[in-house]
């Protein structure tokens, strides 16, 4: 069925392609801009403020209905039981089950604070609320922002090892690069031989290590750790392990390193404030 | 009252978008639920709106992905503006039409950010025809339930209920 012409507007064509120039625009900028962290656009972190109550509210909300879902759970175990029985039982089940996730809290808070012990830094805790861990451009998003304390580039790891570096902060959130993204390089050493590479994002799972002579002596198993030569990585955080090193076609190995970090199962994270290249500095880097 | 309910669609796609990253993660991968609120808003034919539309839905994917901001901006635009060109033209109607819009435009939308990602950041996507195929399959089933629901409890054309017979 063919509409009057009256309802096409007249010049939506230059509109549409005045609106795609500006973004074009907008986006060269931010993909240039993205590695010196600071520069990225006030409009990005305004959208994102502007929006953070909703991911807040579905965390709070998703956590407040596992937990309900649980005790549902909890009590139809103890339907088949007589009555007094199944109060005992519901009782201790929900008893024993709060003491085992404490406990398990209770560890793995417990190793984090000790990990968080080893670092001149200050640092702090925080929570994640959204994990981009399978889409292109990989991330994840804390409760912890500027309020915080929290500044782009501070360190985001856990008891596992290293997990990402701050891009962008609004007042309470904070966007966290991977360090499997595809942009997120890492000054890195192999623990047993301190020979220095390059570890980089890939998109995939793995990530690789770059600038590793053919010769240089490495072994699937080594374990790798941050250099501390990048400026913005402290030194001593494990990336991961080797899992496959092949010659490559020129001077340099190509070698695969598995994270250390599980990224698909990431709760407590450490942000390690770290020292900050002066902003001179940075400007004039390559 | 077309502003107010793109507001709530988009807040909508905002709470599937965080409720999936917190407890699904790799469920974006395979669904885009920001495509299903562009086309369902561009299916009344109304171009400066779906430009908007296209534009601000882009935004706020942006804001909460780890894209080059304005990425997801710039290709649901021009899903947004294909799909409002066609239907300006010929009014299509009915699920069937809606599920044609939008497998072209999740097609369209992923090939655009192909190119954008070529370009700007001289990066290659891996496994880029399966992750196509698999996102057009549930973002095109997950859509045309949303446009059951919508036509039952409104009772009214969807299409019908965005349309704007002058301007935006």
């Amino acid at each position: 069925m063919a509409v009057p012409t009256d309802v096409i507007p007249r010049r939506p064509t230059l509109l549409f392609i005045v609106v795609l120039s500006l973004l074009f625009v907008l986006m060269s900028l931010s993909s240039r801009t993205r590695y010196i962290g600071e520069t990225r656009t006030m409009f990005e972190r305004t959208v994102m403020t502007v929006f953070s109550p909703v991911p807040k509210f579905v965390n709070w909300a998703g956590g407040a209905a596992q937990d309900m879902h649980h005790g549902y759970l909890d009590m139809r175990a103890a339907v088949n039981e007589n009555v007094d029985l199944r109060r005992k039982v519901a009782s201790l089940t929900t008893e024993n089950l709060r003491l085992r996730q404490t406990g398990s809290d209770m560890r793995r808070l417990r190793s984090l604070l000790a990990y968080a012990e080893q670092f001149d830094f200050e640092t702090s805790m925080g929570q994640t609320i959204m994990l981009d861990t399978a889409g292109r451009f990989k991330s994840i998003i804390i409760d912890r922002g500027s309020d915080d304390g929290v500044q782009v580039n501070d360190i985001v790891a856990n008891a596992s090892g290293l997990i990402g570096r701050v891009v962008l902060t609004t007042k309470d959130l904070a966007k966290v690069q991977l360090v499997t993204d595809n942009n997120c390089a890492v000054g890195s050493l192999v623990e047993r031989t301190r020979r220095q590479g390059v570890v980089r994002g890939n998109g995939g799972a793995n990530v690789q290590l770059y600038d590793i002579p053919s010769l240089a002596d490495l072994q699937p198993g080594d374990r790798v750790l941050t250099a501390g030569i990048d400026g913005i990585f402290p030194k001593g955080i494990p990336i991961g392990n080797v899992v496959r090193t092949d010659q490559g076609q020129g001077l340099f190995k190509t070698v695969t390193v598995k994270p250390a970090v599980d990224f698909g199962t990431i709760e407590e994270v450490i942000v390690i404030h770290t020292r900050k290249i002066p902003q001179q500095v940075v400007r004039y880097a390559p | 009252m077309r502003w107010l309910r793109f507001a709530i669609g988009l807040l909508i796609a905002l709470t599937l978008h965080s409720l999936l990253d917190s407890f699904y993660p790799n469920a974006l991968a395979f669904f885009n639920p920001y495509v299903i609120l562009v086309v369902y808003y561009s299916m009344g034919g109304n171009i400066l709106g779906a430009i908007v539309a296209g534009v601000l839905a882009g935004f706020v994917q942006d804001a909460f992905s780890n894209a080059p901001f304005g990425l997801h901006a710039f290709s649901l635009t021009v899903c947004a503006y294909v799909v409002a060109s066609i239907n300006a033209r010929l009014a299509l109607r009915g699920s069937l039409a809606f599920g044609a819009c939008l497998g072209g435009a999740v097609i369209v939308n992923e090939l655009v950010i192909y190119v954008l990602v070529n370009i700007l950041m001289k990066q290659k996507i891996e496994m880029f025809e399966q992750a196509l195929l698999v996102k057009t399959i549930f973002t095109l089933l997950f859509g045309m339930l949303v446009y059951q629901l919508l036509t039952v409890f409104l009772r009214e054309e969807p299409i019908e209920a965005t349309r704007n017979k002058a301007v935006w």
